[in-house]
This record gives structure tokens, sequence and C-alpha cells, in this order.
């Protein structure tokens, strides 16, 4: 046992196995193709409007920025598509365009590139963009003010408002089954939960997110919401509920994990999903918003340094 | 980061701000002549109302002029101003209050305190 090699490295030169940025991006807008779809198939053109825009902003304020600090132009690594793409996918079908406009100078300058461009910033842009958005304008992202000309076949109460609102006995209506199937108001890409989790399981199997981080994400959603619905079931939704409806399944897969803001060791995923999770359910419980997602994601942001401090033992110690 | 990728990313750029611009230009909001629902806005709490419910045969099928006083229904707001003192014409809060909590308690159904109504 004394004798076995751990880890062993060769020599430079290294061989590179072609992986790079713009394909792990390009990914990313796959996966979330089927949730992306089914919001358009949903909502229609006005759908199509907001997510193109979106991502053309997007791609447009991350050149201008390119400009401005000289740099070479880096929209090439797709980095920009996807926060555009993953911004609309929390958006109202009805957003103004001027909407879009400010949530992707947010998310792409304020979030993003002030730091210095991909991989410096502390925070998820789009986490950052729909917080601003949130508090500034709450009436756009107001679901139930959004869709109120709207008709479909399914309650039109956005469910984490119902909640809030009404209580429990008011959400009994909203079945598993009918929620998994986007068959609930939301983000033109976030209500489709079964379109989620596939895109979110072909990221993990594309080694493009961590799986740590996402399903302990949604462990700590599922506990804490089982904890508060086993203390008092008339005032607290079940667990289920709480992993179908708002960002849950959108932020376990496409917000938590953005690289660089998640932590890398395997204790502090854990740890960090965990958090966000708990923090998550805390604030649609007994805090004041609606949803808790964005604002328990950028807490774990904001801690995800401090928490990669927990590193693991160097392999192979020099005697 | 290749060229071919910067040009693929131009192209997606572009082609998504144009379909973006026109998708607004041709695709406007729409609004029913008739609403579906409302949300009334007031320093109490917004009031999310299902006008639907109310007035649709299949719902309660209270007919416009129940509420509207005239067959030809005006919006509430286009005769009941946010501030008034004359007395003939409530102010908008007063209309709305007296209109639902009235209806509600003649009907021995729907909401009638504070705290059902302003709840978004």
């Amino acid at each position: 046992m004394t004798n076995q090699k751990k880890f062993i490295v060769s020599h430079a030169p290294f061989w590179h196995d072609g992986s790079c940025i713009s394909a792990r991006s390009y990914h990313t807008m796959l996966a979330a193709l089927p949730a992306l779809l089914f919001g358009i198939f949903q909502y229609g053109m006005p759908a199509v409007g907001v997510v193109t825009f979106s991502i053309g902003c997007a791609m447009l304020w991350e050149v201008i920025l390119n400009f401005a600090m000289k740099r070479s132009v880096s929209i090439g690594d797709g980095n920009a598509a996807v926060i555009g793409l993953l911004l609309a996918m929390l958006l109202p079908a009805t957003a103004p365009w001027w909407f879009v406009v400010v949530g992707t100078f947010l998310a792409i300058v304020v979030g993003k590139m002030i730091y210095g461009g991909i991989g410096g910033n502390s925070f998820n842009p789009v986490v950052v963009a729909v917080a601003i958005l949130g508090i500034s304008w709450s009436n756009i992202l107001d679901f139930n003010e959004a869709y109120i000309n709207y008709d479909f076949s399914f309650a039109m109460l956005y469910p984490l408002a119902t909640l809030k609102a009404y209580g429990v006995s008011a959400v009994s209506g909203f079945n598993a089954g009918d929620l998994l199937m986007g068959k609930q108001i939301g983000g033109i890409g976030a209500t489709f939960g079964l379109g989620l989790i596939i895109g979110g399981i072909y990221l993990i199997i594309r080694g493009i997110i961590r799986w740590e981080i996402a399903v302990s994400f949604l462990v700590g959603v599922f506990v804490t919401a089982m904890l508060f619905n086993m203390a008092d079931s008339s005032k607290y939704a079940g667990a289920g509920f709480h992993l179908l409806t708002g960002y849950t399944l959108i932020g376990a897969f496409f917000l938590a994990s953005e690289d660089s803001s998640s932590p890398v060791n395997f204790v502090p995923m854990i740890l960090y999903g965990l958090f966000a999770g708990l923090m998550t359910v805390l604030i649609r419980n007994i805090g004041a918003y609606i949803d808790g997602v964005i604002y328990a994601l950028l807490v774990a942001n904001l801690l995800s340094p401090v928490l990669d401090k927990i590193r693991p033992k160097v392999i192979g110690k020099v005697a | 980061m290749t060229k071919k990728d910067l040009q693929l990313a131009y192209a997606l750029a572009i082609v998504c701000f144009v379909v973006g611009i026109i998708s607004y230009a041709a695709f406007p909001a729409k609004t029913p002549d008739t609403p579906l629902r409302l949300m009334f806005h007031s320093s109490a709490g917004k009031i999310w109302f299902d006008h639907d419910t109310h007035a649709d045969q299949a719902g309660y099928g209270i007919s416009c002029e129940d509420c509207h006083h005239y067959t030809d229904p005006y919006k509430c707001g286009e005769c009941h101003a946010l501030e008034s003192d004359d007395e003939s014409v409530p102010k908008r809060s007063d209309a709305f209050h007296k209109q639902c909590i009235d209806c509600h308690k003649e009907g021995g159904a729907g909401p009638v305190e504070c705290s059902a109504c302003h709840v978004m």
C-alpha cells in the first residue's frame, strides 16, 4: 500500500482536449432549450421577443464594454448569450423592451464586466440583475399582474404568490404532476419543471455543471420545506410544492451552479447548495418576498469564497 | 476563442437583436375588449380581481350595469377620481369599497375583510 501511486503528472507538452468556453456556453443554451421552447409555445411571440432581444442586448452590452475598456471583443465565448438567455427565462413574456435593455445592462455591465469579465464576478450576473429589477420594478416582475390578459386552461395565479397571499389551503389545487408539466404561470423558461430537469441532467452528464451544487440545493429546499411543513402543515406548504414552483429548478440547474460565483471543492459545494436551499425556503416561508431563490443565491454567492477555504487534504504528501 | 466562434457570436447577436425588435414592434401586447383579470393598486396592498369570473355567465353572471351603472361600461377610473369631494361621485377607493363589500354582504359570499382583498 505504501508504494501505491496516487497521482501522476507527466511532463509538458500537454494535449488540449479541444474543449472551450464557447462549447460550454452553447451546451448550456441547448440544455435550456426544452424549458425555453415550452415557454415560447405557451406565451407566443411576445416570449420570442423577450428572449431574442435579451440575448441580442446582452451581447451588444458586452461589445460596448469591450470597446470602452479597450479590450478584445469577448462575445465569442458565448457567455453573454447565456446570460441574456437565462435572464429572459426568468422574466415574464410581457416584459417591456426597456426592461430587457436595463436588465441586460445590469447583468452584463454591473454583474460581470466591471469585475473584468468572465470568471471575475463574485455574484451570478443574472441573479444580480433580477434582484435589482425586482426591487426597482416589482410590478413588472409580478406574474399575476403580468399575465392578467392571458387565459390558459389552468389557474392563472402564480403559485408562490397564491401561497403568500391566501395561505396553504389556496394552493391545494396545484398538484405536482401539473406543476412538473408547466401548468403554472411564471418566468418564460422557469415553469416547465420536467424540461429544466432534463436540461440539468444533460449539463451534469456533460460535466458543465457540478451535480453536488444542483442536488444539494434541491435537498436544502426539500428538507427545509419538509421541516416547516411538519411543524405546521396548515401554515407552510409541502416540500414538493416548493421544489416545483418559482425559480427553484432553474435556480438549481442554471443559476446556483454558475462557475465564477460558486465553490469548487466537494464539501464547500455541498454546503453552498444546502445553504442556498435553506435560505430560499426561509425567505419564502417567513420572509417578505414571494420567491427566495434570487436573494438566497446572492447570499450564497457571498459565502462562496469563505466556503472554499475548506480545502481537501493534499494528495501525495512529501515525506 | 477562435475566429469562427467570434463570427458565430456576431451573427447570433445581430439576428437576435433584429428578431427581438421585430417581435416587439409587430406583436404588441393585446388587451381583450372585456378584461379577464385586473390588478388594482392601492397603498394598502394590491387587489387581484377576477373580472371574468364575476361577469361570465359560467361564473357569477353579474350584468355590466350592476357595477358600471350604465349599459355601456365605462372604466371605473373615468368617473371616480383618486380624490373627490363630490358626494354624488365618490372617490375611487370609496366607490370600490362600497361596491365590492356591499355586494359581497348582500350575496353572503366573497371577502369583506380588508386583509382578504388587499393581499398581493
